[in-house]
């Protein structure tokens, strides 16, 4: 019983500082984030303190206003866009290098670069590739004749969206790919050795076999993608600032205008708070996958 | 018998140099705007914004880097880059390796909790946080430190490396850490002289990801940190942005410098990074 005990005192002194960190550190202002989604903290009311309650106001406003609607409206077309591409070359990627030939590892792993690079670095790329007069794109657009005269991406609404998701998939694909080849080679050679004695086709493979055994990856790395790609920040913060007239701003970048441009703390907040509960109804279904499959 | 054999393999020989031919031509585009950010950053000023693209430095020169590396606000930038990665790092290290230890070795009442919250904060956006974490930072008066981004920053790594490190932790035999307390050592001993070895590849991922964490970071420092003199090279892109103007040979030279880090870390230790890339998110 003595024993038991110290154990489990061991076992605190080891989890709880880096609980508590969190707790400081995030669960504090999580809930001070609250706090201030319901009440009209701006720059002057914060200096004075004389910042009141004002109940749901904040979240009627930003549902009314229709610059809110259209960044709400962007934040899931740059989403479902990015996560539509990404996964479908990502998994073809995936498949095309879990084949047995000499470069598949080497290569595979030169393609992960792209992910770790710093999403600014991305960003600045893609401001440069896609500029209108000096950009790469349309240069090889123009020498393939694809189009006949530049096209001026990143100043007009939808192709400034179509190259900030270009972007993005860039680093999404090879995220997509890890992932997905990670539940490839789970899959037993055998399986698909036996198929092969009953006849069945390469089509038939992989609508049999390989969809139903990497689902539960498919399903990861969709849900992770929501995740990542619906609190984007960087990308559009440094490629577009959000521009041309909100055109590429998403949730991320409009809550960080609110607060630190317009000084708005409390719209700024419920902003967030909006974004937070999207994400948060999707992380609901991955925990609980996580939790299965940690049993 | 022979013939069958010879012909079977040159097909397979034959299928191996296709297949590896579709993979080069695959790396060459997907890894054509790294190309480019190099490329760009060797190019003379007027050859890297005329109307007329060049796809290979015609007049090479590595002046984007040396006005780069002689401005003082740059080195300042990189010298920032530098701290608040490492002082990141640092923080995410402590909190985090321990947590996960504990979270690994031991049972304890309230363990499911504990797990959850690690879960969940690893999922906010940090634009979430930005704004409270603002204000609170400027009445603790950390606005305009390293700290305050470092320890923002850290919050989304903590968790990061609990999530890695616990199955590593739970898969060190129990009997390892039992004879090193049978030795004499105590449980701090024992976590540093036996646990942390046992488990090097593990530290090692998370070492290089907090540390990418750090470097990375552009919300964070660019929000707390006002003064251009404290920002890291991410968050004063802006700065350099106004500064070059139209000379995107010096502005893809930024971009590659930033990116330097990155690309050493993983060269060298690319296992390491894909291993903890895919540990915390598919299972444990």
């Amino acid at each position: 019983m003595k024993i038991a005990t110290k154990k489990k005192l061991e076992g605190y002194i080891f989890i709880l500082p880096g609980f508590i960190y969190i707790l400081v550190i995030l669960g504090y202002p999580l809930i001070y984030n609250v706090v201030l989604a319901l009440r009209n903290v701006n720059v002057k009311t914060f200096a004075s303190h004389t910042d009141v309650f004002v109940g749901l106001g904040n979240f009627k406003m930003l549902i009314a206003d229709p610059t809110f609607r259209k960044i709400f409206r962007n934040t899931l077309v740059f989403t479902f866009g990015c996560l539509f591409f990404q996964f479908t070359i990502g998994f073809i990627f995936a498949l095309f290098f879990s084949q047995k030939f000499s470069l598949a590892g080497p290569i595979r792993g030169l393609v992960l670069v792209a992910y770790m690079m710093p999403m600014s670095v991305t960003a600045l790329l893609g401001k440069n590739m896609f500029d209108v007069s000096s950009g790469v794109f349309n240069d090889l657009l123009m020498k393939m004749h694809l189009i006949k005269s530049p096209v001026e991406w990143l100043l007009s609404g939808g192709t400034a969206m179509a190259a900030v998701i270009f972007m993005n998939c860039w680093v999404g694909i090879p995220f997509n790919m890890l992932l997905l080849t990670s539940g490839l080679t789970g899959i037993s050679q055998d399986i698909y050795e036996s198929a092969e004695v009953d006849g069945a086709s390469k089509f038939q493979k992989f609508i049999y076999i390989t969809l139903p055994l990497v689902k539960p990856a498919i399903t990861a790395v969709l849900m992770l993608g929501f995740i990542y790609t619906f609190k984007a920040f960087d990308l559009q913060f440094v490629m577009t600032s959000g521009g041309p007239l909100n055109a590429t701003d998403v949730l991320g970048t409009y809550s960080y205008q609110l607060s630190f441009t317009q000084y708005e703390f409390s719209k700024g907040s419920a902003s967030a708070i909006i974004l937070f509960c999207c994400l948060f109804i999707v992380g609901l279904f991955y925990l609980r996958m996580i939790a299965r499959e940690d049993d | 018998m022979t013939e069958k054999i010879s012909f079977r393999t040159s097909k397979e020989a034959r299928k191996n140099l296709i297949l590896s031919i579709i993979a080069l031509l695959i790396a060459i585009v997907f890894l054509f705007p790294l190309y480019w950010l190099v490329c760009m950053s060797f190019k003379s000023d007027a050859e890297s914004f005329g109307k007329i693209v060049t796809y290979y430095p015609h007049n090479f020169t590595v002046s984007p880097w040396l006005e780069n590396f002689t401005d003082k606000d740059f080195l300042f930038s990189l010298r920032n880059s530098f701290l608040i990665a490492l002082i990141a790092m640092t923080i995410s290290m402590v909190f985090g390796v321990t947590a996960a230890y504990g979270m690994g070795r031991y049972k304890v009442p309230g363990q499911k909790g504990f797990m959850l919250s690690f879960l969940i904060t690893q999922m906010l956006p940090a634009s979430l946080t930005l704004t409270p974490m603002y204000l609170i930072f400027s009445r603790l008066h950390l606005l305009g430190t390293y700290l305050g981004p470092a320890l923002a920053i850290a919050s989304g790594t903590v968790p990061f490396i609990v999530v890695t490190l616990r199955p590593y932790f739970k898969s060190v035999p129990t009997a390892l850490d039992d004879a090193a307390r049978i030795d004499g050592c105590n449980v701090f001993q024992a976590f540093f002289k036996i646990m942390i070895p046992a488990i090097k590849t593990g530290i090692i991922t998370c070492l290089v990801i907090s540390f990418l964490n750090g470097w990375n970071d552009l919300a964070y420092s660019m929000t707390f940190n006002v003064k251009p003199e404290m920002r890291p090279l991410t968050a004063n892109i802006y700065r350099f942005q106004n500064k070059y103007g139209t000379k995107w040979n010096c502005i893809m030279a930024y971009g590659a410098i930033l990116a330097m880090p990155v690309v050493i870390l993983f060269v060298f230790l690319q296992k390491y990074i894909v291993g903890g890339m895919t540990a915390g998110a598919v299972k444990e």
